[in-house]
């Protein structure tokens, strides 16, 4: 049994942030759920959909995250509660929709938005801090500081949507979202739910049961009385409080991941008599009053939360409406240069800055020591980020490279988001010269193929992932076959969303569910805008590298479709054992008098492929090989040999 | 000893590829995966941060001492003789009605290998051969119907030496390979200073040389020969010499007959820049007879194709006979106008008589040639 479904209220379980936030929308009384995979968001979708059959809701992987958010809308309208959840970058996606619904109002079912942020942009592009967006959009914003709160907050969420009549979001940074903690369970909902679209339409006052956006001014006036109710009730909420003395001398203003940190360095530096901490969990709107409060008794506030200068901002807007008699504190945070204003924050970041501006110097660690450890940094080998060994998309990136050299005119390959996106450095040859967001690839190809009346020539490859073809890549391809741009779109297609953890998309024959479903065939959709379709198995070096040159130079240009179809290593390995077995041939590898400069390491660059140094060979690491095979056609001494495992 | 320049993949794409010197023939690829030819050109796949390279060492366009080269061939210097270091100049044909058949004129090229296969003097001969879409591939023939596939003139440069590359260092393999002047020149870098990661260079037992003039450039030739023919009716091409000024091409529904002139433009600028019209480096060099079809001019340059010419003619697979004195006077005026030619056009270049861009040269010879 899942952990999120236990019928036991009042026991402690471990759970994972995000599984918190999905037990928390069990607990919420929610019949639908829909998202899109995005780190670090994916796993409520992950433990929602496995149970959704058996506890009687609806779960989808939705194609992209405008048409999650939109379905979960959808169900709110007709009364059903929902919530749809994604990574940061989802809510840049959703931000149409958003904006409109923030303002039109939602049905009569609670509709929750989960924003999974990335500080450090470690799994993304960018970093972002959507509390920006909530105040932006005006969204009522919750923020968890622990396990226990994503629990309590998602469910709280869904009552303050009705009650609002508002979409309301959670936001999670990834140590709150990947966190895992103890969680007191509450009651699991039995509830009958009947769907219906509201047909009470008053034409006297059609407001509350249509939902357009117009008037737009007499609309933003019932949102603003909204937001007038809902900065009553943040006042007395139990998401925010502060702790420590009365008359502090300093005041960290802080929440979400920043509270623990927070906590750690007060602790540490052992300053609890003289510095508080005011945690918000209300993060939009904020409690004006608690803040001020605390900021007409403090002489220094200190933020510390992740990613922008948000509470520190509000508070020094705060500040600036004290009446003139009152005294006004000094504010540090990221606009001080306390706080590094990129990066993800951690305890040391903390008491850093915490220490720096009350004076103290602080040691963590013996100095010697401290010396030890950094010279011992330079043992660790930089290890820039990879593909896996035997996966599909090393495949494609060589036979692209070797199609775009032979082809000689310095042509390349624009990106998107995927796997194959860590190709961009060595493991993938550099060939990958571009890489925005999801469909950004095919987006930008096709203002590069309309180019040609200034004279560019260079073939231009867009690279795109399977399941990204579907999210955004669509209407990129209709727009390059009606305005006739010119480019080769090669869809790596390796049957799975394989870096968010193989979720299904409209391409598996499964739906979140499990349950087999419709497959929607990339290249019948492509045959039905009237382009020209290749399918490749990209292990089949030569016929890939062939059918790209062939695509390349079609005289008839246009869009032009190659699919590199190849199953995903993780997946294919779970099923069976390695279809090969690789090594080296002693006698056939010479070494470096082979003149080939250590090829198969440095050019072709997989990790399973080392270099035994004391024998001056090549060197294949058992461990880490996929055997794949796919090395065996690349020594020009022919010494890597593939046999069948 | 050839000076061995510190120089790579980056000096060969400077002072030859990117200089129009490349001739295409293929020494710099094969063993190494960064270089590839292709339709024409030589691709960088990937890049080589070697600091000294075989690519740049064997290419025959960039610097040879030629005294050096010859030396090791024949034992002798560079002499500057029109058709290079003769034992003996000759016509010969073959006796075989199916390789008559077959060949361009006499079918000399194609009894001599036959007969080192049979004899067990070599175990394959490295040639080209026209591919199906009429452009030349190099090939590795191991028997004589092989060889037969192969024969034909191609007139398009092919990049035969890549094969001999592939061959492994552990390989017994005793080889015969017909070059191009160019091809022969490289070979005999090669054989000066022989690689230690491939083909074991001792098993080069025979190379023949064959007569050029110039090559044409295979990917632009190939799109002309494709928008005035239909190709898989093509049987052979042939330029009969002058003064005919023709390109014929025969095809199984006739001939059709292009002027000289127009195929000129396909010419490899890299040809302009060569003094070698008949493979100065072989064993043995063949080429035609001009007004006398079905026959090869013959030059028997070292011991191995001295012997080799016996057991030709003393197992009656050759017919042969005396190169007529307007024949042999005509040959040595062409070679010697194609040395000046080139020489002038490698002087214009390099702006001084001094520096001849990849040939080692003396001025007496220079001098010589010049006039």
């Amino acid at each position: 049994m899942s952990s999120i479904e236990i019928d036991a209220p009042g026991e402690s379980v471990l759970l994972m942030g995000n599984e918190a936030i999905a037990r928390g929308a069990l607990e919420g009384g929610i019949g639908f759920a829909a998202s899109y995979p995005g780190t670090p968001a994916s796993e409520i979708m992950d433990s929602l959909a496995p149970i959704a059959k058996k506890i009687g809701i609806y779960a989808e992987w939705s194609v992209n995250e405008m048409v999650a958010l939109e379905a979960a809308a959808g169900a709110s309208m007709g009364g059903i509660r929902a919530i749809a959840s994604m990574k940061q970058d989802g809510v840049n996606v959703v931000a149409d929709f958003l904006s409109n619904i923030a303002q039109i109002g939602i049905g009569r079912g609670g509709l929750v938005l989960v924003t999974g942020d990335d500080p450090g942009a470690l799994s993304s592009g960018r970093e972002k801090d959507m509390r920006t967006i909530a105040k932006w959009y005006d969204i009522p914003m919750l923020e968890p500081a622990n396990i226990q709160e994503a629990k309590d907050m998602t469910k709280y969420l869904f009552e303050l949507s009705e009650e609002l009549g508002l979409l309301c979001m959670l936001r999670g940074v990834t140590r709150i979202c990947h966190g895992r903690g103890n969680v007191k369970l509450g009651e699991l909902p039995k509830m009958e739910r009947k769907a219906y679209f509201d047909d009470a339409h008053d034409t006297r006052d059609p407001k509350p049961t249509r939902y357009v956006p117009f008037p737009p001014a007499l609309r933003y006036a019932e949102l603003e009385k909204k937001f007038k109710k809902a900065r009553e009730l943040v006042e007395s909420s139990p998401f925010n409080w502060y702790e420590g003395p009365d008359r502090a001398d300093l005041v960290i203003i802080t929440s979400g991941g920043g509270y623990l940190y927070a906590k750690e360095a007060v602790k540490v530096l052992k300053m609890e008599d003289r510095v508080g901490i005011l945690k918000v969990g209300t993060v939009w709107p904020i409690p004006e009053k608690l803040v001020e409060k605390h900021l007409n008794k403090a002489q220094k506030v200190l933020a510390i939360e992740e990613v922008s200068p948000f509470l520190e901002e509000r508070a020094m807007e705060l500040a600036g409406n004290l009446p003139p008699t009152a005294p006004h504190p000094i504010f540090y945070g990221r606009r001080s240069g306390h706080i590094n204003t990129w990066g993800e924050l951690n305890p040391d970041a903390a008491i850093q800055a915490l220490s720096r501006i009350m004076g103290l110097t602080y040691q963590p660690r013996d100095i010697e020591y401290d010396k030890k450890v950094e010279a011992s940094k330079s043992y660790v080998p930089k290890r820039p980020v990879t593909l896996c060994p035997g996966c599909p998309h090393r495949a494609s990136l060589w036979a692209m490279k070797k199609a775009l050299k032979l082809d000689g005119r310095n042509g390349f390959v624009t990106g998107d988001i995927g796997c194959y996106f860590t190709g961009f450095n060595a493991s993938g040859f550099f060939q990958i010269r571009t890489g925005h967001c999801m469909g950004g690839g095919i987006g930008v190809a096709n203002g590069l193929g309309k180019l040609g009346q200034f004279g560019f020539n260079q073939p231009v490859l867009a690279a795109c992932g399977d399941s990204t073809f579907f999210h955004a890549a669509i209407p990129g391809l209709i727009n390059g076959a009606w305005n006739q741009s010119n480019f080769v779109f090669v869809v790596l297609d390796n049957s799975a969303t394989a870096m968010t953890g193989f979720q299904p998309h409209p391409g598996s024959g499964m739906n979140a569910m499990g349950e087999p479903t419709k497959v929607v065939s990339m290249e019948a959709l492509c045959r039905s805008l009237g382009l020209r379709v290749k399918i490749c198995d990209p292990f089949d070096l030569e016929n890939a590298t062939a059918t790209l040159l062939k695509m390349i130079n079609d005289k008839d240009g246009g869009v032009r479709v190659v699919i590199m179809r190849r199953e995903c290593e993780l997946i294919r390995a779970r099923r069976e054992k390695p279809p090969y077995k690789v090594y080296i041939d002693p006698d056939k590898c010479i070494g470096e008098a082979c003149g080939c400069n250590r090829f198969c390491n440095m050019a072709f660059n997989c990790q399973a492929l080392t270099w035994d140094k004391k024998a001056d060979r090549a060197k294949i690491d058992d461990v880490i090989c996929a055997g794949c095979g796919l090395c065996a056609n690349i020594c020009p001494q022919g010494a890597i040999i593939r046999e069948a495992a | 000893m050839n000076t061995k320049v510190k120089a790579s993949n980056k000096e060969l794409f400077d002072e030859v590829i990117n200089a129009g010197l490349c001739t295409l023939c293929g020494a710099c690829s094969g063993g190494c995966p960064y270089l590839v030819p292709y339709k024409g050109r030589i691709v960088l796949l990937d890049n080589c941060i070697l600091p000294e390279g075989q690519c740049y060492q064997y290419c025959p366009r960039t610097y040879t001492d030629m005294d050096a080269i010859s030396r090791q061939v024949f034992g002798l210097p560079y002499s500057g003789h029109e058709l290079g270091i003769t034992r003996g100049v000759l016509m010969a044909r073959s006796t075989d009605a199916r390789v008559k058949e077959r060949a361009q004129y006499g079918g000399t090229v194609t009894t001599l290998l036959s007969l080192a296969l049979a004899e067990g003097l070599i175990d394959s001969a490295i040639l080209s051969r026209m591919s199906d879409n009429k452009t030349p591939e190099a090939y590795q023939a191991r028997n004589t119907e092989e060889v037969l596939q192969c024969a034909g003139s191609n007139y398009m440069a092919c990049p035969v030496l890549k094969v001999l590359n592939y061959i492994p260092k552990h390989s017994e393999d005793r080889l015969a390979i017909v070059t191009t002047p160019c091809q022969g020149l490289a070979l005999a870098k090669m054989k000066n200073n022989p690689p230690q990661n491939r083909v074991d260079m001792s098993n080069v037992k025979l190379v023949i040389g064959l007569f050029c003039t110039w090559a044409l450039s295979p990917d632009e030739f190939r799109e002309f020969l494709k928008e005035n023919l239909d190709l898989p009716q093509v049987i052979k091409f042939d330029i009969p010499p002058p003064p005919a000024n023709r390109f014929d091409a025969y095809t199984r529904s006739g001939e059709v007959l292009f002027p000289l002139d127009q195929i000129r433009e396909f010419i490899m600028p890299a040809c302009s820049h060569c003094l070698d019209m008949t493979s100065e480096f072989s064993d043995i060099s063949v080429g035609s007879v001009e007004g006398l079809e079905g026959w090869n001019t013959v030059i028997v340059r070292t011991k191995v194709g001295a012997e080799l010419m016996e057991i030709a003619k003393a197992k009656e697979k050759l017919e042969t006979d005396t190169l007529l004195p307007q024949n042999l006077a005509h040959l040595k005026e062409a070679a010697l106008l194609k040395k000046k030619r080139a020489l002038g056009q490698i002087i214009e270049r390099s702006g001084d008589k001094r520096n001849l861009l990849y040939l080692g040269l003396s001025e007496s010879i220079v001098n010589k040639l010049l006039g």
